[in-house]
């Protein structure tokens, strides 16, 4: 791959549809509101009800509302709709400005017939009110209210019949409109579900693979469905079964002219079928292999300094889909299915890069190195061929759970071999247990132990060395301590381990 | 989470086992993780963050977002946390190092806890203080011995040039009984915190949390009863030693280190142990 089209490559376009919201804003305003909504979000994630919706923006518009009141409005234009012969475009688009108000929805959904009235125009023969009709949905599909989903039934039928066309722009809007509606009822869902919604964003994918727009909107509707709470693992399935993970392979690597939107939206998808019991069957259609070469690039990217934005958003879909894929992968296998041994490279590249900025990435990446070291002594060769272990050690020092997830990293190291213990104590493991014996998170001092234990299990050269370093009084005190998890291991350390080391002891009398 | 476990285990750890319970029991496990799991909380925030183009790519965080991990001393019923290792280290090597088990005093130096035992805890000190001087000069290398604390508290400002109030001179207020309890003692508490030392506010809460202990049948207190009803003298928490096999040195040193009160080698209460 060309430099230039390698830089272009992790390019993220904001989505051109993003309603006017100010992203880039240092004003403190801003700042107030985006925690708030962070911390929404967090609750709504705690509770397992975080769901989102998306809305795309006619670019041809200007967003500036206007000030007659919606209600009067939304009323007063299905009146006009019903009756008017050549004006109807016009009452259409405006009413599709109008349907932008939330109160507006509910004045237009407790109006008689007026979904059916819509649905009579996106079906009609004038295209230009069909695309107005599909505005209205769209922004319907996009209310706050979940009451307003359910009547937005007549028009499903139509919208996936409609998935199969050739106008991308209109097909774009189908597919947003039925990902927001998705979410909102079961009863949505499972009519959709038996109206084929499954088949149809396959065939879309497919036959729309040049239109990245149409694919991420698809694969955003995808992530809908496969989000959903209690996603049935019939869901999970009957997409599994289909063509739509090959697909999501396919598109997977980002467009260097379009950039990575696409990309994010496929990974999602993925991953949460990886999450599913069911994922061991994406192993079949080469799912580890892809995405761990693409993790590969990324982290060569990340390594190099690249700044791009928002590369952290693919990264954080496609560890979870290697991490989980690995518990499917049988070890003799996993050399083939993930590649190269130097994926250590980039997982190590991303704890380092985002243990200051986004610790939670740093968590993961830690967790996915696991996987991968946990059954295989290749991979964990190859951290300390790569020379990576020294900067794994200083990341003892964090806590947020990523000490202990690179501190299970290191044991499964010194679990395969006592040469890699060697190894380990020479690029000074040692010294670091000895400081992290003394932490305060329990799990952590429970860890450092059985390292230790392992440690010291595989040569006399090591023990004295612990010694050496005072080891025995941190172990004394350990014996203190009024967890008898710790108690048991440093007291077995003195008698087994370091009882013959006493001559040596440099203790006072 | 599922966890596929591993059949690695150490080969060292594997005959062993064969031979005694050995406490340790790593094995590599690889984790899958479903979709509401925690560790994917704040990646799926920031998903919908994207989604609803709340997304902010650069963080506004001023401070580092990750925390350090914190230190905290072993020693139960002490609860000193710290952010840095060297805290810790001075915390540990100050308070638990030197300390009298019989009254929880913590003394700066081995030696000076030496003196304090012998001084205010060992019966045959005072037996044999009134025939002989037996007061040592708290200064290593002086040798000089007297037959008063006040005479030897004396020479130390005169000769030493001590300050008149050092701290780690205090005289003994009163006999103490043997037998001391030490269960919520008032007195003891409360002649305690009187003569404090040097770190003076931590010694305090040393001596408060030791007095206040936890009913738990782990407790130092409890196991150590038991103990010195078989007329034991070791400690080791956690070992049931039925015998008592020659233990290396430094298992000795132990409880002279750190000390709960309890079943320490370190220091008299009537006859339950003989230092040697």
């Amino acid at each position: 791959m060309e430099n230039s089209d390698r830089s272009q490559m992790w390019r993220l376009t904001r989505l051109r549809h993003k309603n006017g919201k100010q992203i880039a804003s240092c004003s403190e305003e801003m700042r107030v509101k985006r925690r708030e909504n962070e911390k929404a979000l967090r609750q709504a994630r705690r509770d397992r009800q975080l769901v989102s919706k998306r809305l795309l923006l006619n670019e041809d518009e200007d967003i500036s509302m206007e000030t007659i009141p919606a209600d009067q409005d939304v009323v007063s234009l299905l009146h006009k709709l019903q009756h008017s012969g050549p004006e109807r475009e016009t009452h259409l688009k405006a009413l599709s400005k109008a349907l932008r108000d939330s109160s507006a929805q509910l004045t237009f959904v407790n109006q008689e017939n007026s979904m059916h009235l819509l649905v009579s125009f996106l079906t009609g023969s004038n295209t230009q009110c069909r695309l107005h009709a599909i505005r209205c949905l769209h922004e319907l599909s996009h209310s706050p209210h979940p009451s307003v989903a359910p009547t937005c039934l007549p028009a499903t039928s139509y919208l996936l019949t409609y998935l199969s066309g050739q106008s991308t722009k209109f097909t774009e809007l189908c597919l947003y409109t039925l990902g927001n509606l998705i979410p909102d009822s079961d009863v949505v869902k499972e009519k959709l579900l038996a109206q084929g919604i499954i088949p149809a964003l396959a065939s879309c994918i497919e036959n729309q693979r040049h239109h990245l727009a149409v694919v991420e909107a698809a694969s955003f509707t995808l992530s809908q469905l496969l989000q959903a709470k209690d996603a049935a693992e019939t869901i999970m399935s009957k997409v599994l079964v289909s063509t739509l993970p090959s697909q999501l392979l396919s598109v997977l690597t980002p467009d260097p002219q379009f950039g990575l939107a696409p990309a994010i939206e496929c990974a999602w998808c993925l991953h949460y079928m990886a999450c599913s019991q069911n994922g061991k069957e994406l192993l079949a259609c080469g799912a580890l292999s892809k995405c761990s070469s693409l993790l590969w690039s990324l982290g060569c990217a990340v390594r190099e300094g690249n700044q791009d934005e928002g590369l952290e958003l693919l990264v954080c879909p496609l560890l979870r889909c290697v991490g989980n894929l690995l518990s499917f992968c049988p070890a003799n296998s996993l050399t083939d299915q993930v590649g190269d041994v130097k994926l250590v490279v980039a997982l190590s590249a991303f704890v380092q890069a985002y243990i200051h900025s986004r610790p939670a990435l740093a968590r993961e990446s830690a967790w996915v190195l696991n996987n991968l070291t946990a059954h295989s002594t290749d991979f964990c060769s190859a951290l300390l061929t790569h020379n990576l272990v020294p900067a794994l050690i200083q990341s003892l020092a964090f806590s947020e759970g990523i000490n202990t997830m690179i501190l299970r990293v290191l044991a499964n190291i010194a679990n395969k071999k006592k040469e890699f213990c060697v190894e380990l104590v020479q690029q000074g493991l040692l010294s670091s247990l000895c400081a992290t014996l003394k932490m305060a998170d329990a799990e952590m001092v429970t860890l450092s132990l059985e390292v230790l234990f392992m440690l010291v299990s595989s040569s006399p050269q090591v023990t004295e060395e612990f010694v050496r370093l005072n080891g025995v009084s941190l172990l004394e005190a350990i014996q203190y301590n009024s967890e008898g998890e710790m108690r048991r291991r440093a007291a077995y350390l003195l008698e087994h381990h370091l009882v013959f080391t006493s001559s040596s002891c440099t203790t006072k009398t | 989470m599922i966890m596929r476990a591993g059949q690695n285990q150490p080969a060292a750890a594997r005959e062993e086992q064969q031979k005694s319970e050995i406490p340790f029991n790593f094995t590599s496990q690889i984790v899958h993780l479903h979709k509401d799991h925690s560790l994917f909380e704040v990646g799926d925030v920031n998903r919908h963050l994207y989604l609803q183009d709340l997304y902010v790519c650069e963080t506004d965080a001023p401070n580092p977002a990750v925390s350090v991990s914190q230190f905290a001393c072993h020693i139960s019923g002490c609860s000193a946390v710290f952010i840095a290792l060297e805290e810790y280290e001075h915390h540990y090597n100050s308070l638990h190092r030197h300390v009298c088990c019989s009254c929880r005093r913590s003394l700066p130096s081995a030696r000076l806890l030496d003196i304090h035992i012998q001084e205010w805890h060992d019966s045959l000190f005072t037996i044999l203080a009134q025939r002989q001087d037996m007061y040592q000069c708290l200064v290593e290398g002086c040798g000089e011995k007297f037959r008063t604390s006040q005479h030897r508290k004396d020479h130390l400002v005169k000769i030493h040039k001590y300050p008149p109030d050092f701290r780690f001179d205090k005289p003994k207020k009163d006999k103490r009984a043997k037998e001391t309890t030490r269960l919520q003692q008032k007195d003891t508490e409360m002649e305690v915190t009187e003569e404090v030392c040097d770190s003076e506010g931590v010694c305090e809460v040393l001596c408060d949390v030791l007095c206040h202990h936890p009913e738990s049948g782990e407790s130092m207190e409890m196991h150590v009863s038991e103990k010195e009803a078989n007329g034991m003298t070791n400690h080791a928490s956690g070992t049931e030693q039925s015998s008592e096999p020659p233990r290396p040195e430094y298992f000795n040193r132990v409880p002279r280190t750190v000390c709960f009160g309890h079943g320490s080698v370190r220091g008299f209460r009537g006859r339950r142990g003989r230092r040697k």
